[in-house]
């Protein structure tokens, strides 16, 4: 466990969430291993009870926030919106790169315990789908 | 317009709200973006569901809604015909049996004119074909009489018994009016598709214009539960920012949101409704839904409700393109 090197990033998570614990280290493996994003850290949701994930999509400059559950899990709209609330309140005191993203939107990392993870993107408020 | 005073009646039958006026329907969808569902079928084609059309059934929230912005009554339809009074019922009586008239002398002359050019309806052809039958018949007895068959009494009393029995209805069974001359002409029994104009229909006391006052009579009862409220109330938020909303079953949602007319657009959302911020939500709901809505071009709403504030606040959910 130890000589994993997600280790030292994630275990101040592990020890203060511990339920989150196995989604948020399959998710941020994939992010950082199989999806290759850049400028990756943890960052802590507090109301949602587990660490968040940022960073940028390979070749992007848009920082993305990807917020571990399990397939297991029961969630509530309040719970979202509580991310929603804590991440973006974040967003605000770091000035955004782009400037140009004004919807905030946060990937949810649905993980199982066969290890399959899918991501839905959570958009406030009335999004149109991409043509 | 004109039209604007006059609220549209919503007509109530076991607690779901019908619109049978076809101008109506047409001031729901193009005025106050309320489609509803057609569901009348034609009478003469009544297994088909191609071409549907009056009554439009309206989903309850439809219904809430058009009352709530004042252009709607709820109207207790089975409560709207009274009973009629003698007068009535002869002043309805007198337009049938004129309809009658009108109808007989006209057939009269089409006969007339059809008989003149050699089509065998009118009733000397028909006492002469008549007389042919006999004749054909009575030849038969004669000739079964003479090979002395055994059958042959049988089928003669039945056959005699025959014109008796279908003697009857021609002369006794008609009623004494002075239509019975002409008895042999069809005439068709015209009965409106719409009775609100039968003078015994009077709305003035079972029509309601809140939904409260509707409740208090026993004629209407949503939204009785949080689940309706719910409902209700996102419907309305949705409506308000300019959506279209159709029935959403298909795509596995409560709704089907439309950017205009459904006629004209595709969908862009389907949504859900949360009844509350703390209902239980799966991960699971999120996959298939943000699934099935990628899958269709769609995005899926989740619409929670809440039930305090009165207020509705959306996230919509789409797959992420990875992972």
């Amino acid at each position: 466990m130890e000589s994993h090197p997600s280790f030292p990033v994630l275990s101040p998570f592990i020890a203060r969430y511990p339920r989150a614990s196995s989604s948020l280290f399959q998710a941020y493996n994939d992010i950082v291993y199989a999806q290759q994003w850049n400028d990756v850290e943890v960052v802590d949701v507090p109301s949602c009870l587990r660490g968040a994930i940022k960073g940028k999509k390979r070749g992007t400059q848009e920082t993305l926030y990807v917020v571990p559950c399990s397939l297991s899990e029961t969630v509530s709209f309040a719970w979202l919106q509580d991310a929603f609330k804590e991440l973006f309140q974040k967003e605000s005191v770091e000035p955004d790169a782009s400037g140009t993203t004004t919807i905030p939107s946060i990937y949810l990392a649905i993980t199982s315990q066969d290890a399959s993870i899918v991501y839905y993107k959570l958009s406030q408020g009335i999004v149109k789908p991409a043509v | 317009m004109s039209s604007d005073a006059r609220l549209i009646p919503l007509r109530i039958a076991n607690k779901t709200a019908y619109v049978w006026d076809v101008d109506d329907i047409a001031t729901i969808r193009s005025k106050y973006r309320i489609c509803g569902v057609l569901t009348g079928t034609l009478p003469h084609l009544s297994q088909q569901n191609v071409f549907l059309g009056a009554p439009l059934v309206l989903l309850p929230e439809e219904a809430a809604l058009l009352v709530d912005i004042g252009v709607a009554v709820l109207v207790d339809d089975p409560t709207a015909y009274k009973q009629s009074t003698v007068p009535q019922l002869e002043r309805w009586s007198a337009v049938q049996q004129e309809s009658i008239k009108t109808q007989l002398s006209y057939n009269e002359t089409k006969v007339a004119k059809e008989s003149n050019s050699g089509r065998a309806m009118s009733e000397d052809a028909m006492r002469k074909r008549k007389e042919r039958e006999e004749r054909k018949r009575a030849q038969a007895v004669a000739k079964a009489a003479e090979e002395g068959d055994s059958s042959a009494p049988a089928s003669s009393v039945f056959m005699r018994s025959e014109p008796e029995v279908k003697l009857p209805p021609s002369t006794d069974h008609i009623p004494p009016t002075d239509t019975s001359k002409t008895s042999s002409i069809p005439y068709t029994i015209v009965i409106p598709a719409s009775s609100s104009s039968l003078e015994w229909y009077d709305v003035s006391d079972c029509s309601y214009s809140t939904i409260e006052s509707a409740r208090e009579a026993g004629v209407w009862e949503y939204p009785s539960n949080l689940a309706e409220r719910a409902r209700r109330g996102v419907f309305k938020d949705l409506w308000k920012q300019g959506y279209f909303m159709g029935v959403g079953i298909k795509f596995g949602g409560e709704y089907l949101v439309y950017p205009g007319d459904p006629l004209r657009y595709h969908s862009h959302f389907t949504a859900s409704v949360l009844e509350s911020p703390i209902a239980s939500l799966r991960p699971m709901e999120i996959v298939a839904h943000g699934r099935l809505g990628t899958a269709t071009k769609k995005a899926h709403l989740l619409c929670g409700w809440d039930d305090e504030k009165k207020e509705v606040s959306y996230l919509s959910i789409e797959w992420a393109g990875f992972g």
